[in-house]
């Protein structure tokens, strides 16, 4: 009865990663179909999207928002979460509930909400405007992750370090950023991972540059092509490195 | 470096709850003293008046002469030995210790050389470049020590500092913040709910309960001559016996007392080492032994006097063979060593 449990291991796991492994199988195609049989391994269509300044500037696009949009969504979580953990101020179960509100939203209303506001407020479309959405996007995520990890003790210790003279800014710099510092650089890394291969709110607030999703988008519309697949392989191996980062460097430390 | 600590007429409220009353102390510098009382009994709140982290009601604090009620904890002379120890985790021990220094701009050369100092005075200078999640809690407990002295503060609070260590370490651990505080001579006021620890270290008691003060003074005076019932209890074991307000004094069931009290009745206590065997001036007379364990130095024995056959005495007798169940004995005692309280109805 041992075989079970494996079996529905196996299953699960080729049921979530059939496709995956099928899009980065066939990137290696030495053909101008991604279909089986497999006829490879060929780094032809790498070299083609090395070769293509839309993709590669999309791609630039894409790192540039990712990391940009959520340094400011860690950021401005960071603030909220220090002042709603910290202070006792009034209302502050409603502002928690606001703050986190916007997990709930479709990507859908919020990106159309956005473009609304934003072409309205006479700002043209651009990677800002899609920066602007993905910090919308992340800022409850990142509120939640880091807020969740400020506890009793941090206050202690920050309690310590006034009583030995530090001034409120060495308190949060010294003390409650370095010992939240695993939530803050998971929140960044999820962050990241979500900003980077987001599609519906880059899809709606830009014009001319766009990112990466955008790009694999109006590619798909000329038809299945291994270099989508070479594509599709480089967006998976950026957020496959983010995660083991955050692995690495995150949870690992966890353990002492 | 010391300071003398004054509290004056010092009241506080959390909401609706009073939490400190009328809060008079003065303690003189460089003197070891302890709050002492049960959980709730206000004595953390007022380190916390002490330390900066509240700001009382009502009244004044002075630390060194100098009017120190609304002055935050950063610019007290004052540092604050937290109950968990509040290291900071993502640090050596070395910039633990040499955090306040740090902060209040000494250069890196001389404040890593005073906090190897201060380590080695806590015995943990080969630990330096260790984090805190290294060592053992007494370890730990040693290092928030030499945080909280490094900056040389003139009065070093401290919040049951010893309340997380088991009880060997506990012993050790209060000789060792004695002999410290000797050698540096600063003020300590050191919070407790164990009157042991209290009478092991203190050169001053404060006893609190409700958020009053009920006793305070050297701990065999404190000891020995409470000032009220409920010091009394709370320093050790105590027999309670009822009394009524008699011509010279009180009458109890073992005869008349001296001592005089306000109101008609009243409880004369008395300790079980002050209960002997035998005869003498208050005599309890006979006694029979309901139980009777053996604890080392001496036989701890829950005694029915004739007398008074529903008050039941604890008595510490001499280390001896273990007394049977129903055993008969003599009682006496002093007359000084009871001590008699009024009681309300």
């Amino acid at each position: 009865m041992r075989v079970l449990p494996w079996l529905y291991f196996v299953l699960a796991f080729a049921f979530i990663y059939l496709p995956v492994g099928t899009l980065v199988l066939f990137s290696f195609q030495d053909g101008i179909l991604p279909v089986p049989p497999f006829n490879g391994p060929s780094l032809r269509w790498y070299s083609e999207v090395a070769a293509d300044d839309d993709l590669i500037s999309a791609l630039a696009n894409s790192l540039l928002i990712a990391t940009a949009s959520s340094a400011v969504a860690v950021v401005l979580g960071f603030c909220a979460a220090y002042g709603l953990a910290r202070h006792v101020l009034p209302g502050s179960v409603f502002m928690r509930g606001l703050l986190i509100a916007p997990l709930t939203v479709s990507y859908l209303i919020i990106g159309l909400g956005l473009l609304i506001v934003l072409t309205r407020a006479g700002l043209g479309l651009s990677l800002l405007t899609v920066a602007i959405g993905h910090v919308v996007i992340n800022l409850p995520l990142a509120f939640a992750i880091i807020y969740a990890s400020m506890g009793a003790q941090q206050q202690n210790a920050e309690r310590a370090a006034r009583d030995l003279g530090a001034g409120e800014a060495q308190v949060v710099w010294l003390v409650t950023v370095p010992m939240v510092l695993p939530a803050i650089a998971a929140a960044f890394f999820l962050s990241v991972t979500f900003s980077w291969d987001e599609f519906i709110i880059a899809f709606l607030l830009t014009r001319f540059d766009v990112t990466l999703p955008v790009e694999i988008w109006s590619l798909l519309r000329s038809g299945l092509s291994p270099r989508l697949n070479a594509v599709g392989s480089l967006v998976f191996l950026v957020s496959v490195t983010a995660v083991i980062l955050l692995e690495l460097f995150v949870f690992r430390k966890r353990r002492p | 470096m010391t300071a003398p600590v004054s509290i004056t007429s010092l009241n506080h409220w959390f909401g609706g709850f009073h939490a400190l009353k009328d809060i008079d102390l003065d303690i003189r510098a460089g003197e070891y003293i302890t709050l002492l009382g049960p959980s709730g009994c206000g004595k953390t709140t007022l380190l916390s008046v002490l330390g900066g982290f509240i700001t009382p009601t009502q009244g004044t604090v002075s630390i060194g002469g100098r009017d120190m009620t609304r002055v935050a904890p950063a610019k007290r002379p004052t540092t604050t030995m937290f109950q968990d120890y509040a290291l900071f985790p993502h640090m050596n021990l070395r910039d633990n210790v040499s955090f306040g220094l740090r902060m209040a701009g000494v250069d890196k050369s001389a404040r890593y050389k005073r906090a190897g100092a201060m380590l080695e005075l806590v015995s943990l200078a080969d630990a330096a470049l260790k984090r805190p999640h290294e060592l053992s809690g007494g370890q730990r407990q040693r290092v928030a020590l030499a945080r909280a002295l490094a900056v040389e503060p003139d009065v070093l609070l401290l919040d049951e500092p010893l309340g997380a260590l088991d009880l060997k370490l506990r012993r050790a651990m209060q000789d060792e913040l004695k002999s410290i505080q000797r050698q540096l001579g600063t003020t300590f006021v050191h919070v407790t709910h164990d009157q042991e620890e209290a009478m092991a270290i203190a050169d001053q008691i404060v006893v609190m309960n409700a958020g009053s003060i009920e006793d305070q003074g050297a701990p065999a005076r404190v000891y020995r001559e409470p000032a009220t019932l409920f010091a009394a209890d709370f320093m050790g074991e105590m027999n309670h016996i009822p009394a009524t307000a008699g011509p010279d004094g009180v009458v109890t069931p073992f005869g008349a007392l001296p001592q005089r009290v306000d109101g008609p009745k009243a409880v004369a206590c008395i300790r079980p080492e002050a209960i002997k065997l035998g005869d003498g001036p208050v005599q309890i007379g006979g006694a029979k032994i309901k139980e009777a364990a053996f604890f080392g130095t001496y036989i701890r024995a829950h005694l029915v006097p004739d007398v008074a056959p529903d008050v039941i005495l604890v008595a510490h007798l001499p280390p001896g063979d273990l007394p049977e169940t129903g055993a008969r004995m003599t009682l006496s005692a002093e007359p000084q060593a009871f001590h008699v309280y009024a009681v309300g109805d």
